[in-house]
């Protein structure tokens, strides 16, 4: 809650305001028996937030014009003008009204303080010694640019006119910058009366500053936006007629009251309302109360500001989190979607796999045991079917006498105990394929020992006859008399002794799967 | 605007309640994505059970196929006790009675120590398969008496009976000499493969 101090005249108003409602905290007589009061008050209430509206006569507005300069120099510069201008610069300030093109460049500024500040300081005073937070010092005509503006005043000259609780308000503001303001006591009148005086004090003020040359003597008709009390917009508007000078706009109070944000104010309360609403709720930078004066003012906000940006952070990360959390909810939904699904499914499986025969294992063992089991039958080989084909074919070599058989199984890349020969194009395999070979070793008895040629013809022909099948090939044939080049060839002609006949070998091999 | 010590001291609070509510907020928001992370692995791992589960439900009509065929050959196997342990006293008992049935003049043989067989990797199931290696020395009058005996010792069951190696040499008696004396040896590596399936139901 925000407190707002209302200095006038005859009277001190303290209002609290909070969220566009004010209501009537306190009121003091404007004497010293009143700041005493004010003191009391304060102490009830140290360290509250204020700010303060001063609505009382006797303001000076002067123009200068200073070098355009910025930082710490135009302070310097401003505080030198303003105690030029003012014996005590407490309520004084410097307001600025834009640049000045020429030889130089300068700015123009708007000094404005009150007159007699002894009336106001013993307040002041107290409000400082209360270490209230102090938001700002203003008088009503430093929050008249932004009352025109939340009225729809866009640019330009225009007067705005209102009945305060400390008289009759004049302010005039030019392009959105105030220029001149004054307070006219307003004795009690009849409402037609109270306009007519509206309309004489307004036109003498245009007089006063075409006198000035502030306001120029021709061109377009200046707007005078004129507050009316409650319920007098019509008697307003038929007084306040517009001419070549002046161009009139009435609002009703309570119409300028909702556009400027108040919900609710006391029933006594004039015009003043509105200024009060600014001050609080949109002040302006320009102001009288100095940065020291503030710095209460200052140190909250800044606390206020640490609680809020921490605050804000943790919203934000609460907002992330709370994002995550959605995606979490959603995940763990559809979680327990595809776990019922699943489940269905086993059950599902479960059904039709008790509807399987009785198989004495499970399922997996029952595939690897006969999976394994027929790769290891068909890798085995048996001698049977071998020596049977052997003997089909020895059956046509009555001639060939076998000394001695050899079967065996062994890895095509080679076997265990003898050595076998070099694997041909036939069984060659892949590497863990099995092979099944048979040397077979004889003689051919019945031909003489000298008839090599015979011999060696009857071996060949046996070993052809041996590879015609097409499921063994013959690898190697080992005959009685090496006929080679690498070899060594040796005979025995006209020899007539028996003697062992020439031994021949032959290497048979089939792949198995 | 320079702060006095009193007026810092002013601030601690708010700054403490800052940076509370900062420490606050991004412990939330870390807490909330470990707990994201954690329930995005739960769902990943659903998902995958779910298409598993799927994909087995889909296969089952296949697999129920694959049962009833595969079933036959694990009947035929434990009847003839090819599953289970190994049964040393009745593969001497089939040796003894199969030279007694062929009459076979001389029959030695040697089972060497059992070994495990290299198997698939990856194999699914609990199921390993060992075998023992028998050399076999047999004296036989004729080339069918190998026959004979390899035939029946694989109708004597107890194992499956893979032959490696055999060799057949004559013993150099004459052929024309009318005598009972073995004419050729026969000397068989065998190997002895059982299966013992760990799974199954007694």
């Amino acid at each position: 809650m925000k407190r707002i101090a209302y200095f006038t005249a005859d009277e001190h108003r303290v209002y609290a305001w909070r969220r566009g409602r004010l209501t009537l905290d306190a009121k003091f007589p404007s004497d010293d028996t009143g700041a005493s009061a004010f003191r009391e008050y304060l102490g009830g209430h140290r360290g509250a937030l204020f700010s303060v509206v001063v609505d009382q006569a006797g303001e000076d507005f002067h123009e200068e014009l200073i070098p355009y300069l910025r930082g710490s120099d135009r302070e310097q510069v401003l505080r030198r003008r303003l105690a030029q201008r003012y014996r005590d610069t407490r309520l004084a300030t410097a307001l600025s009204l834009g640049q000045v093109s020429g030889e130089r460049r300068n700015e123009r500024l708007l000094l404005t303080s009150f007159t007699n500040t002894q009336r106001i300081a013993p307040w002041l005073d107290a409000l400082a010694e209360s270490e209230a937070k102090l938001a700002g010092m203003f008088s009503v005509p430093l929050l008249a640019p932004a009352l025109a503006a939340r009225l729809g005043v866009r640019g330009g000259r225009c007067f705005v006119v209102n009945a305060n609780r400390a008289g009759l308000r004049q302010c005039f503001i030019d392009n959105g910058r105030l220029r001149f303001a004054r307070l006219e006591r307003a004795a009690d009148m009849t409402p037609e009366a109270f306009a007519a005086f509206v309309r004489s004090e307004t036109g003498r003020l245009a007089q006063y500053l075409s006198t000035l040359r502030v306001l120029p003597r021709e061109g377009p008709p200046v707007h005078v936006v004129v507050i009316a009390p409650p319920g007098r917009k019509a008697v307003f508007e038929r007084t306040l007629v517009s001419d070549a000078r002046l161009s009139f706009v009435t609002i009703d109070q309570a119409e300028a009251a909702r556009r400027v944000g108040i919900r609710e104010a006391p029933q006594d309360m004039g015009a003043e309302q509105l200024y009060l609403q600014l001050a609080a709720r949109r002040p302006p930078r320009e102001q009288f109360a100095r940065r020291e004066e503030r710095r209460g003012y200052f140190l909250w906000q800044m606390q206020r500001g640490l609680v809020a940006a921490g605050a804000l952070a943790f919203a934000a990360c609460a907002l992330y989190a709370g994002a995550i959390w959605l995606d979490i909810a959603g995940i763990r939904s559809e979680t327990t979607q595809v776990r019922a699904d699943s489940r269905a499914d086993q059950d599902e499986y479960r059904r039709k796999a008790d509807a399987f025969p009785v198989t004495y294992t499970t399922v997996d063992n029952l595939r690897a045991t006969v999976l394994e089991f027929t790769k290891i039958a068909q890798r085995s080989g048996a001698p049977e079917p071998t020596l049977r084909y052997l003997s089909q074919v020895l059956d046509q070599f009555p001639q060939i006498e076998i000394d001695s058989l050899v079967w065996q199984v062994d890895r095509a890349s080679g076997g265990a105990g003898a050595k076998p020969p070099p694997a041909s194009a036939a069984t060659k395999s892949g590497p863990g394929s099995q092979v099944e070979r048979l040397e077979v070793s004889g003689r051919v008895p019945g031909m003489a020992r000298s008839d090599y040629r015979a011999i060696t013809g009857e071996v060949q022909r046996f070993a052809e006859a041996l590879g015609q099948s097409g499921v063994y090939q013959v690898e190697r044939t080992q005959l009685p008399f090496d006929v080679t080049s690498e070899g060594t060839l040796s005979g025995d002609i006209g020899s007539t002794s028996g003697g062992e006949a020439p031994r021949f070998t032959i290497f048979l091999a089939r792949n198995l799967p | 605007m320079n702060l006095t010590a009193r007026e810092v001291r002013q601030l601690v609070l708010p700054l403490l309640a800052f940076v509370v509510l900062l420490v606050a907020g991004v412990s939330f928001v870390v807490w909330s994505k470990d707990k994201h992370a954690a329930d995005a692995a739960v769902l990943a791992a659903a998902r995958l059970e779910r298409v598993q589960v799927k994909e087995r439900l889909m296969r089952i009509a296949e697999e129920e196929r694959e049962v009833r065929e595969k079933l036959k050959v694990y009947q035929q196997l434990r009847e003839l006790g090819i599953l289970g342990e190994e049964q040393r006293l009745e593969w001497a008992d089939s040796m003894k009675r199969i030279r007694g049935d062929l009459e076979l003049p001389d029959l030695r043989y040697r089972v060497e120590r059992q070994r495990a067989l290299a198997s698939v990797p990856g194999k699914p199931g609990t199921v390993d398969f060992y075998a023992s290696m028998m050399r076999v020395d047999l004296a036989l009058l004729h080339e069918g008496d190998l026959f004979a005996f390899l035939w029946a010792l694989r109708a004597s069951g107890k194992a499956y009976y893979a032959v490696r190696r055999c060799t057949v040499t004559r013993t150099g008696q004459p052929a024309n000499v009318p005598t009972l004396a073995p004419r050729l040896r026969a000397e068989c590596e065998i190997d002895l493969i059982t299966i013992v399936d760990h799974g199954a139901k007694s």
